[in-house]
């Protein structure tokens, strides 16, 4: 066990190979090189699934170690094995997981211990946060209780008191207020962020060595995200663990890592200190990554550089370096040979597995070189100026409210809540203005009022100089609906699993009676327009992947030739390396056929990059609204200062020095003082 | 707790509308459908016409008297009197329908415990073996039992049950009714009960643990691999542990809504196991007051396996209000 291990032994199980070797050099970030022994060791650590696809290869030899104080950053894309690594070190695989290689945890092997003899090390010398704080929490128990049974299970002899006064340290540890109250409160009366604070509370109970964060903030707001991953830092502060964080989300590495594991199909295809990865993208599959996401701080010059084709299944994961199909580099020995990690720069213990690595350190190889089609963004039909061109949307103080209805069998309405309170703005011919606001905001509420086509309950709202209160009929809105076309969040579930694609494409068309051969011949234009080969056009949506699924919402919506493109979050479900696309093929879109865009969104990066104007709304309303660049580089809002300070900025250098700002109560204060203050 | 109380007492308000509206109906469907006066008719030799209309005036059941007419007089027995009529016979439903409800209570109580503990047991030990042997054979058994009708198995059982009697050369278990014993020895009244009960309560227990096998075992498989199941894991319980503590409390929510309706059919009885082991309760009852133009029989069950089911309707909401703290009775 771990408190067994004192100081004659200490030292003598960490392996002395070239990982660590090489892990210690890692200096380039704020906490310099790690210092002493590693808490934990991976080898060679290996999953395998038995599915009926065949076997899965999850994770195919990944080395680390892991210091107290210290954070390592796993990044990848679904697929990667990012998060099947994490749940190997924690022992939380089903049961149909194989395991091999080793995971020493201060000295003593992991791997092969019975589900019993892990439970002895879950929730007290490692412990494990993950993705949905809504249902990571027990449901029928109180805050309290689940808190206390964590104490309890590892140590049976808490008297009540002393557990009570336990928990409430640790609800304010991690920043809820009032904790005495809070303690017998149940999971549902707290909001998601809430929520994932109990749940780290629960995860530093009993002062862990070693914390896990599988993917901690990916389904929170930005501005939450921001919270929680302030708290996590006082939980790493106050338990001094080594924290593994895995996330998508570069801007999230940059903010909280101290070194980096860039996994791929299972391995890990490039590791660095924090600064280094960013500095030096070595991997062609690390420079597509950082190139491909937009940035939230500067403003955009270039398009975005997709990474062409889709990350391997791992159940089929191509000969040679894995990467390779969609590696621009990629030439001979890449498709044959499984290229290994080697030192990159050997004093920084900076590795990478490519076998262009020569070329790429001779040359100083970056992305702009990788990825040559490097373009300017598209000409944006710059002849007329944006206001001087004729408006094809126009809201004037929308407003839409919800009873607020009383609980149980009769329901009464107790007032009334306003989504949508006094919303206006105009979109011209070929432009796109993003709707930006956390959930709660009311910006997909309004796009629904939009969508709807019936008179508004107040305010008015015309698509294309028609006021849709005048529309008296279901033909005369069917008309002006195919003007209006939408495009939802999740392409999974938008289009019919039953339909081929090529129903798919006609339905809108024979909604609006197109003959049989014009549907023909538009929806062989369709596939062209989005990019998909027009002879797939027999296939369900279930044999294509997430991005060329929304291509062919893309394709759907297009099919109408719509003037107005309402967009529900369209790339927030898609992978990085996929949104690129997905995004430049908007932007061509745009250009090509002068549609304008409504944007709903809450990723401000991409917003920064695709719009020309944005509203950002607040509790119902619009709380400012102008030209994207004039509000990013400029807010005025207290509360657009706010949500911009709050989304983290892909570069950690600029993520350390700058000052997060947290909008209060109208106010703005900075985040630092509100960080849980502790005693002692 | 005012308003938990008002909240009660609302929808028993409403539930005593609801059972009066379709006690009325079966009413007016009862009268319709039965004929009490073919009950006289048929007898042989046949009574005076006189007699006959008698009779049937008497009881309230001569369908020479317009329907309204007679509904008013039923209905105004029972307001004032909670008096449900007389059968064709001349004989008070009250006090058939209060003997009757004690057998079925006789029977029904013990089978019904013993398949809720049977039955969740199985469904929460198959879950946690999902796929393995146990789960395959006892999954297997189940859809047998599901599959062969009340009545096959309940003769099965007796014809088992006499074979064994034979073997044995004296009586251990009575095929039929729910005593024979005349003597003072309570004891041996207990022994005698237990005889009678048990081919029954095997019959009733193997039918209805069956559906709670198979839904114990589907709530129990949905909650397990929930991630609040995987949290609790990761505090360092067991697997076990974590599905005991976390998983199935929220598994039994569920199985809690039709452990209410059972309670609620503890007091309507089963009809085919009644008949086949001449035990008579209210399900052989309602049999019997369908075959023989009881047209108060009738309803007056109908009634009572209304408010019953009713009932059971408001103990499973507070059963699951009582377990999930994110239902609020108000």
């Amino acid at each position: 066990m771990a408190e067994k291990a004192n100081d004659s032994t200490r030292g003598t199980w960490v392996p002395q190979d070239d990982v660590i070797r090489y892990e210690l050099l890692e200096g380039n970030g704020p906490k310099g090189a790690p210092q002493g022994d590693p808490i934990m060791s991976v080898r060679n650590l290996k999953v395998s699934f038995a599915t009926e696809a065949g076997r899965v290869d999850a994770v195919r030899g990944v080395n680390f170690d892991l210091w107290r104080g210290r954070t390592l950053g796993i990044v990848g894309e679904s697929g990667s094995g990012k998060s099947v690594t994490a749940l190997s070190l924690i022992g939380l695989l089903d049961d149909n997981a194989k395991v091999g290689g080793s995971v020493k945890f201060d000295g003593e092997e992991l791997v092969g211990k019975s589900d019993e003899q892990m439970a002895a090390f879950r929730g007290k010398s490692i412990s494990m946060i993950f993705q949905d704080p809504l249902s990571a929490l027990t449901p029928m128990f109180t805050i309290g209780e689940q808190l206390e049974e964590t104490l309890l299970i590892h140590n049976p002899q808490m008297g009540k008191q002393e557990l009570r006064a336990r928990c409430v340290e640790l609800l304010r540890m991690v920043g809820i207020t009032n904790p005495e109250e809070r303690l017998d409160a149940y999971p549902h009366e707290f909001s998601g962020g809430m929520r994932q604070r109990v749940v780290i509370a629960i995860a530093i109970a009993n002062d862990p060595d070693v914390i896990i964060a599988d993917e901690p903030t990916t389904a929170l707001d930005v501005t939450i995200q921001a919270q929680i991953l302030d708290v996590l830092a006082v939980a790493q502060r106050e338990t001094g663990a080594a924290v593994v964080l895995i996330t998508h989300d570069l801007g999230v590495i940059a903010g909280t890592a101290d070194d980096v594991l860039v996994m791929y199909a299972g391995r890990a295809v490039e590791r660095a200190s924090i600064d280094t990865i960013f500095d030096q993208p070595s991997q062609p599959y690390t420079m597509g990554l950082l190139g491909a996401v937009p940035k939230p701080h500067v403003a955009a010059e270039h398009r975005l550089v997709p990474i062409k084709g889709n990350p391997p299944s791992l159940a089929a994961i191509p000969k040679g370096c894995p990467f390779s199909p969609r590696c621009p580099m990629a030439s001979g020995k890449c498709f044959e040979v499984e290229p290994v990690l080697e030192p990159f720069d050997a004093a920084e213990g900076h590795l990478v597995s490519c076998h262009k690595l020569a070329e790429i350190r001779e040359r100083h190889l970056s992305f702009q070189e990788v990825y040559p089609e490097l373009e300017p963004l598209p000409a944006k039909w710059a002849e007329v100026p944006r206001d001087q061109r004729p408006v094809v949307l126009e809201v004037k103080d929308l407003v839409k409210t919800f009873p607020i209805q009383g609980k149980g069998l009769i329901r009464r309405d107790r007032g009334t809540m306003c989504a949508v309170d006094h919303v206006s703005f105009k979109i011209h011919e070929g432009e796109t203005l993003a709707l930006v606001g956390e959930s709660g905001s009311g910006k997909s509420t309004t796009l629904m009022q939009i969508m709807d086509l019936v008179r508004p309950e107040h305010g008015s709202i015309e698509v294309l100089g028609r006021d849709i209160a005048t529309l008296r009929n279901n033909r005369e809105r069917r008309e002006l609906r195919r003007d209006l076309q939408v495009i939802f969040q999740d392409p999974m579930s938008s289009l019919d699993p039953r339909m081929p694609i090529y129903d798919v494409l006609a339905e809108p068309l024979r909604a609006q009676r197109w003959s049989a051969k014009d549907i023909n011949s538009r929806i062989g234009e369709l596939m062209h327009l989005v990019g998909i080969n027009p002879d797939y056009v027999d296939r369900f949506p279930s044999q294509f992947s997430g991005g060329q699924r929304q291509r062919i919402a893309i394709a759907r919506a297009l099919a109408t030739r719509p003037k107005i493109l309402l967009l529900d979050e369209p790339i927030a479900s898609l992978d990085v390396s996929i949104q690129a696309g997905i995004i430049n093929l908007l932007e061509d879109l745009q250009v090509q056929l002068k549609i304008s865009y409504l944007f709903v969104a809450h990723d401000l990066a991409v917003i920064r990059h695709i719009s020309d104007s944005v509203a950002v709304m607040h509790l119902g309303k619009i709380v400012e609204q102008g030209d994207t660049e004039e509000v990013f580089t400029n807010p005025q809002d207290p509360y657009t200062k706010a949500l911009l300070s709050a989304i983290p900025i892909p570069d950690p250098k600029v993520e350390r020095s700058r000052e997060r700002l947290v909008y209060q109560d109208g106010k703005l204060v900075s985040s630092s003082s509100l960080l849980p203050t502790l005693e002692g | 707790m005012a308003r938990f109380v008002g909240y009660i007492a609302k929808r028993v308000a409403s539930y005593i509308v609801m059972i009066f509206v379709a006690t009325s109906l079966t009413y007016f469907l009862a009268s319709a459908f039965m004929s009490p006066r073919s009950n006289y008719e048929s007898r042989t030799p046949r009574p005076p016409q006189e007699s006959i209309e008698a009779s049937l005036d008497a009881t309230n059941l001569n369908d020479k008297t317009p329907i309204l007419q007679r509904y008013q007089r039923w209905l105004g027995g029972i307001v004032t009197r909670w008096d449900w009529g007389q059968t064709p016979t001349g004989v008070s439903v009250n006090e058939e329908m209060s003997s009757r409800i004690g057998a079925s209570v006789e029977l029904m109580s013990l089978a019904t415990i013993i398949s809720i503990v049977v039955g969740v047991s199985l469904g929460v030990y198959t879950a946690q073996r999902q796929y393995q042997w146990q789960d395959r054979f006892l999954g297997g058994m189940a859809s047998l039992f599901m599959v062969i009708p009340t009545v096959v198995l309940a003769i099965l059982i007796v014809f088992a049950a006499i074979e064994i009697n034979q073997a044995a050369g004296s009586r251990l278990f009575y095929v039929t009714g729910l005593s024979s014993y005349e003597g003072g020895n309570p004891l041996m009244t207990f022994l005698d009960f237990l005889q009678h009960i048990l081919l029954p309560t095997v019959v009733l227990t193997i039918i209805s643990s069956v559906g709670y096998h198979l839904g114990q075992r589907t709530y129990l498989l949905d909650e397990m691999h929930a991630d609040y199941v995987r949290t609790a894991r990761a505090k360092g319980l067991t697997k076990k542990q974590a599905i005991r503590k976390h998983a199935l409390r929220a598994s039994l929510i569920p199985t809690a809504v039709s452990v209410a309706f059972s309670i609620a059919g503890i007091f309507t009885g089963a009809v085919m196991t009644e008949k086949i082991f001449a035990i008579h309760g209210l399900g052989e009852y309602f049999i019997n007051c369908i075959n023989n133009n009881n047209i108060h029989g009738a309803v007056a069950v109908a009634a009572f396996s209304g408010a019953c089911t009713l009932v059971g309707a408001l103990l499973a909401d507070l059963f699951a209000a009582a377990l999930d703290p994110r239902i609020k009775m108000s």
